[in-house]
Parts: structure tokens; C-alpha cells; sequence
């Protein structure tokens, strides 16, 4: 539980004639780590098996199919996979043709579909025009102008200086066509300059506008339709193929694992060798069923010579309950295969820390519905694991929320005779704490400061030295004795050299010497295990037991903001009318900021007391992680 | 009449101070935020940048960003116990 799996290195080597039911042995294991073969002389990278390339096509294919068809299912019943490698090839053929046909039809009718909307868009500028197009041009003797002038100016009007012989005619947008014959061509075009003539292009369709406008209309009409049966007969195709094409494509990408895994191996002309990693557990199951696929054709065998604990892959060994905290560690970093893993604590830790500071029964259910909806509805193990990190939180925040009676920032308890939103209930007193104040139930963090102040800070200390003497344990196992008792049981001894100094100030031990003695054994302790630099860190003790000082100032900034909306709707709300609504309006909006807020601050503040305070006493973190060969099936069964 | 004088300037200097003590309260969280929050921008943004380029800089990236806000938890508690 501590500590990650213990890992065992192995090679097989065989021949290559038993390489596949080596392969397919390994694959159903889903256990050994392989770790990929750098050449050299001797020995080569293995080619992948035949029919590889062959997959890769189909896979190709599949997932370009599947982009098409926009397949994104995300958990069917799973299919057989015997069943459906044997009727792979030929649904894969059908499928393929259908649907490039639809793709090549839906194509061709958006390319029309865009043609017919360019043409429509020429042709409307010119609607109410009685003119066909084809008369528009091809004259010796006329000339025409098509076009648009100046807001408000009469062409006619102008045009009575030069000729009478003209005909002209006006659309619906302003847009006219003008004939006038060539030889007053020019001065017509400098009448129409002064009119800020801009010039439109006639359509090279024959036919009125009006007629081409509804005409192009009905084609626009049709088309859309067309594309619009084309996207149900996909929608028809896609519901009928999808659940062979995730299943297929899941069958594909596992027989293109398999075949070209031989590029990670290391291959002679007639043998091969296989080197990884594997759990000691699993090694016996690996070996007896590799024999049995293979005919005790390939000799199976645990590596014993020592090795650098950066290579090993890391895999977690962690109870089932504490599973989504490894989440938590990934942010952080993995750790390293001879170190304790912290998952554990952080599993008591961190949901501790997050429900001291939340600590409300309103935020807390609003959290923890939001969470377990999260988690039935978003799969995947990121999800997962984070939906199940905050249900632990918010069941602490509950548990929490009624040590200090709080619900949405209002105490449920009276103190000191304000009434509490709990009629009848009133605080009781237990005992005197710290500073002239009284410890009650209902815990009141408002009038309890400096008594939480002190219980936080011995958090801090204990929290702290857990991490020492895990970093204790871990210097160990690593560099020995001596070593661990200078540079992490040093520290320990500093802080009972404070304490006792402190003691001795305040007067609980008669005399400061006793503390100031096992002061300076500890900075000496230090100063030979880490050198000088020490020195400098010794306030660290200091800042980092006061920093969990934020279990409470975290805590109340949150009842500040919650206290601060509720005053301000219970103000509105006074004010009746229609201002029971805005207080409504502010209850809601401030509260659900706050509950945003409620995620973010405990959150980010309890992940930091692990990650600065915690951590930094002991864990290293950075191993490798441990990725067997297999694969996870999802849509298919063997 | 002068003892009354002396009264209300009693009262007077009773309530400046308690004023002068919410100032005070007030500016120790108002600077220690400031201070944490000049501390924060440059290595936030560094951290930004850095596990964009590598995801796995996420963690460390915000336990260095983080490590600033000690001093506005300090402030914090300054100002309670001042206001005590």
C-alpha cells in the first residue's frame, strides 16, 4: 500500500517461429512492460508480422469513415470479436462503397447548391426588370449601360439634354439598364460620372430576372432537399454501421499492436528476445502460460542483476478506495520504485484539509450532488477520478458543516442571543480554549479564532513530521542510517528544541536551557548532513507550520463572502415588493459563485499544503509509468 | 465643563483607535495580497508557459505559483490577530 508494485525484469528469448504465440499470449496478459530495443550490432529490430500493413489500410480507412460519419458512441454492448474478425473484410467493402458514394453525391450538391447561390445573388440585383438578359448585348449601333447612380438622382431627367432616343429601364433595387445609341455614348458617360455611376455586371444567363430569380429558387429548393434526404440516408447508414465500426476499429488497432510489436524487439536471424517489466506476482502466470502457448519453445527468465530505479515502470499498488488519489499524485509526479508512495496520505489528507476549510453543510450538498451527477453522467478515468476525489471531499465538508453548524454562510445555531436558522437550537459551551475564548457546539469559527488558530497550527506539525519520517524512512533505504538521522531526524529535533524554547519562554519549563541546548544539537546535526545551506532554510520550520494557518483563514474568507450575500438579499428582501426578487436574484448568483469559489480556494489550497508543505519532506516522485502491452477492450469481447 | 471635554476626548480617542486598528488590519491583508500577488504574475505566467511545452510541469508549475500565498495567509493572520 505504501509503496508502488514490486517489479521484476524479465527476458524472453525463442524461436522466431513461436514469435506469434508469444505475442498473442503477452497481449491477453495485459501485464509485461516491454521496453523497446535500441540496435546494435548483432542483434536487429524485428519486422512486423505479415498482414500488418494490410491492417494499418483497413484502419485507415475505418477511422476516415468513422470521421465522416461522425461515429462518437460512447458505450455499446460489446461484440465478438471471433464473429466479427470473419465478417470484417466484406461488411468493410460494402461499407467503404456506400459510403463514398454518399460522399461523392453530397459533394456534387453543395458545389450546385454554392453555384446556384452565386448565381442568385447576380441575378436579384436586377429583379422587376422586364428585360432578358440575352438583349442586353451583342449591338453594333446601342450601347448599354447597367448599373446604379447617386440616391435620389433622375436619369431620365439628364438624360433629356442629350437625346430622346433612349430606353430605360428600372428594377426594384435601384439597379436600371440604359440603352442609348454609340454615338452619344460618351456623353451619356459623363452625365452618369457626375452621378456617381457604379457599374453592375449583367448575368451571362439567358432569361427575364423575375423568371430566373424563381427559377434558380426552385433549384436552390430542390437541392437543399436533396442534401437534406442525403444526410438522413448517412444518419440511417451511421446508426446502422456504428456499432461495428467502434468495434472494428477497436479489433483493427489491437491486430496492429500485435503485428508490429516486433519493433521493439530484439531479433537475431532466427531468434528474438523480448526484454520488460512485469509485477513479481504476475511473473509464475506469464511464465507457465507463455511455455504452454509456445510448446516450451521459449526460455522465460528474471533478470537478477541490479538495475538504476529510474528505469523501472511504476505501477501503483493501492486499495481500491484510495485508487482516484493516484490522480492526484500523476499532477504531482509518479513515484520512484524504492520510495514510499504518499497516495495514501493524501487519501486521509487532503479530504481532511478540504472539509476543514469548506466546512458547510449547504455547500457541501450542492457539492457532492454535483459530483456524484458528474460521475454517473462524464465517464473516462480522468472524470472518474475526479468526481470520486471531490465526493470524499464533500463528505468530509459535510461532516464538517456539522461540527460548525453551517449552512450557506448562516449559523444554524444562536450565539450569544441572535437566533440561529435552527429555532430552539442554541450553542452550548464545553470548555474555556485559548485567548479568553469558549470552545462550543456548534463550533463557531468566527468567534473561535485564536483557539483554531493554534489547532491548525499543530496540523501543521503533525502533518509535517509524517512527511519527515517518511523522508526518514526513504533516506534509509537509500543512503543508510547516518544519513537519515542528519538530514530528516534533525529536523525533528529542531522543532522539540522550539518547542522547548517556547515552553521555557512561557514558563511551563522552569529554565530555556534544555531547549537552546537540543537548538543548537539539531543546527549542528543539520550543518553536517546538508551543509551550510541549512542554515538558511531553519526559518522553513517556521513558514511552513504557519501556513497551514490557511485551514482557517481560507474557512472564514469563504463565510465572508457567504455572510456578505446573505445580508445583502436579506436586505433587499426587507424592502418587499419587487425587491424580493432581486434578493432572490442575489441569493442565487452570489451563492453560486461562492460554491464555484467553494471547488477552487479549498481545493487549491489543501492540493498545495500536500504538494509544498507535505511533499517537499520526503518525496522525490518522477518514475516511469508502467504501461503493459494489451489493451483495454471496450467494444468488443474475446 | 472642562471634565466634559476631557469625557468626549476619551470616548474620541477610544474610537480612533479602534479605527486606527481596522486601518491597520486592512493594510496588512491589502499589501501582504499585493505583495503575493507581484510575486505570483511572473512565475504564474512562466508556469503557464512551461507545461504548455510540457504537460507533465503541470503539478510543480502550480506548486511554484502557489508558494506566494503563504504571504497573504500571513497577512491574514496578522490582521485577525490584530483586530482580536
Amino acid at each position: 500500500m505504501l509503496k508502488p508494485k514490486q517489479m521484476s525484469k524479465v527476458l524472453l528469448t525463442g524461436h522466431k517461429d513461436v514469435l506469434e504465440p508469444t505475442i498473442e499470449t503477452l497481449h491477453d496478459l495485459h501485464a509485461l512492460h516491454i521496453e523497446e530495443y535500441a540496435e546494435d550490432d548483432y542483434f536487429h529490430i524485428g519486422t512486423p508480422l505479415p498482414g500488418a500493413e494490410n491492417d494499418s489500410k483497413k484502419l485507415l480507412k475505418l477511422r476516415s469513415i468513422a470521421s465522416f460519419l461522425g461515429i462518437k458512441k460512447p458505450y455499446p454492448k460489446p461484440i465478438n470479436a471471433r464473429q466479427l474478425s470473419s465478417e470484417l473484410e466484406g461488411k468493410l467493402e460494402t461499407l467503404g462503397s456506400v459510403v463514398s458514394g454518399k460522399l461523392g453525391r453530397k459533394s456534387q450538391i453543395e458545389a450546385d447548391l454554392k453555384d446556384v447561390q452565386t448565381g442568385m445573388h447576380e441575378v436579384e440585383a436586377f429583379s422587376g426588370i422586364p428585360v432578358n438578359f440575352d438583349l442586353c448585348g451583342g449591338y453594333e449601333t446601342l450601347h448599354v449601360f447597367a448599373g446604379t447612380v447617386k440616391k435620389g438622382m433622375d436619369v431620365r431627367a439628364g438624360l433629356k439634354g442629350i437625346t430622346d432616343e433612349y430606353q430605360f429601364f428600372a428594377g426594384n433595387t435601384g439597379v436600371f439598364i440604359l440603352f442609348v445609341p454609340v454615338k452619344h455614348r460618351e456623353q451619356v458617360t459623363d452625365l452618369l460620372a457626375e452621378y456617381e455611376f457604379g457599374e453592375v455586371k449583367i448575368p451571362a444567363i439567358p432569361g427575364t430576372p423575375d423568371d430566373l430569380i424563381s427559377e434558380l429558387k426552385n433549384r436552390q429548393d430542390s437541392l437543399t432537399k436533396d442534401l437534406e434526404s442525403l444526410s438522413s440516408e448517412i444518419d440511417s447508414v451511421k446508426a446502422e454501421y456504428e456499432d461495428f465500426i467502434l468495434a472494428s476499429e477497436e479489433l483493427l488497432s489491437i491486430e496492429t499492436q500485435k503485428k508490429e510489436t516486433p519493433l521493439v524487439f530484439a531479433t537475431s536471424e532466427h531468434t528474438f528476445v523480448i526484454d520488460g517489466w512485469i509485477p513479481a506476482d504476475e511473473f509464475e502466470t506469464m511464465r507457465s502460460r507463455v511455455e504452454e502457448a509456445t510448446s516450451n519453445r521459449v526460455y522465460v527468465m528474471i533478470v537478477e542483476e541490479p538495475v538504476d530505479e529510474a528505469n523501472v515502470p511504476i505501477e501503483y499498488d493501492n486499495p481500491k478506495i484510495v485508487k482516484p488519489m493516484e490522480a492526484v499524485m500523476n499532477l504531482y509526479a509518479r513515484p520512484r520504485y524504492h520510495e514510499i508512495d504518499p497516495t495514501t496520505f493524501v487519501f486521509i489528507a487532503f479530504p481532511l484539509f478540504y472539509g476543514m476549510i469548506l466546512g458547510d453543510i449547504g455547500y457541501g450538498l450542492i457539492l457532492l450532488g454535483i459530483s456524484l451527477y458528474g460521475r454517473s453522467k462524464l465517464h473516462g478515468e480522468g472524470w472518474n477520478s475526479l468526481f470520486t476525489v471531490l465526493i470524499y471531499c464533500n463528505i468530509v465538508t459535510l461532516f464538517f458543516g456539522i461540527l460548525y453548524a453551517e449552512f450557506l454562510g448562516f449559523p444554524l445555531a444562536g450565539l450569544h442571543g441572535h437566533p440561529g436558522l435552527i429555532p430552539g437550537w442554541d450553542t452550548i459551551p464545553l470548555f474555556a480554549g485559548l485567548g479568553g475564548e469558549m470552545v462550543t457546539y456548534p463550533i463557531h469559527r468566527t468567534h473561535l479564532v485564536t483557539t483554531l488558530l493554534v489547532v491548525t497550527l499543530l496540523i501543521g506539525v503533525i502533518h509535517i513530521n509524517v512527511g519527515l519520517i517518511a523522508g526518514f524512512r526513504n533516506v534509509l533505504a537509500k543512503h543508510g542510517m547516518k544519513a537519515a538521522v542528519l538530514e530528516k531526524a534533525a529536523w525533528i529535533v529542531l522543532q522539540v528544541g522550539i518547542f522547548l524554547l517556547l515552553f521555557g519562554m512561557m514558563g511551563f519549563v522552569p529554565s530555556m536551557l534544555p531547549g537552546a541546548v537540543i537548538f543548537v544539537l539539531a543546527v549542528i546535526m543539520l550543518v553536517a548532513g546538508e551543509g551550510g545551506t541549512a542554515i538558511i532554510e531553519i526559518p522553513s520550520v517556521l513558514s511552513n507550520v504557519l501556513s497551514y494557518s490557511r485551514l482557517l483563514a481560507v474557512g472564514l474568507s469563504s463565510i465572508g463572502i457567504a455572510s456578505a450575500v446573505n445580508i445583502m438579499s436579506g436586505m433587499m428582501f426587507e424592502s418587499g415588493g419587487l425587491f424580493i426578487v432581486v434578493a432572490a436574484l442575489i441569493f442565487i448568483l452570489g451563492h453560486a459563485l461562492n460554491t464555484a469559489l467553494s471547488i477552487i480556494a479549498p481545493g487549491l489550497h489543501a492540493l498545495r499544503l500536500q504538494y509544498v508543505e507535505f511533499f517537499t519532506k520526503f518525496y522525490e516522485g518522477g518514475g516511469r509509468i508502467y504501461n503493459p502491452f494489451g489493451y483495454k477492450r471496450i467494444y468488443t469481447e474475446d | 465643563m472642562t471634565i466634559d471635554i476631557a469625557a468626549a476626548s476619551i470616548e474620541q480617542l477610544a474610537a480612533n483607535q479602534t479605527g486606527l486598528i481596522a486601518i491597520g488590519a486592512g493594510l496588512a491583508v491589502g499589501l501582504a495580497g499585493l505583495g503575493s500577488g507581484l510575486a505570483e504574475k511572473d512565475i504564474g505566467s512562466a508556469a503557464v508557459g512551461a507545461f504548455t511545452e510540457k504537460e507533465e510541469l503541470f503539478g510543480k508549475g502550480l506548486i511554484m505559483t502557489v508558494i506566494p500565498e503563504t504571504i497573504v495567509i500571513f497577512g491574514f493572520v496578522i490582521a485577525i490577530m490584530m483586530l482580536l
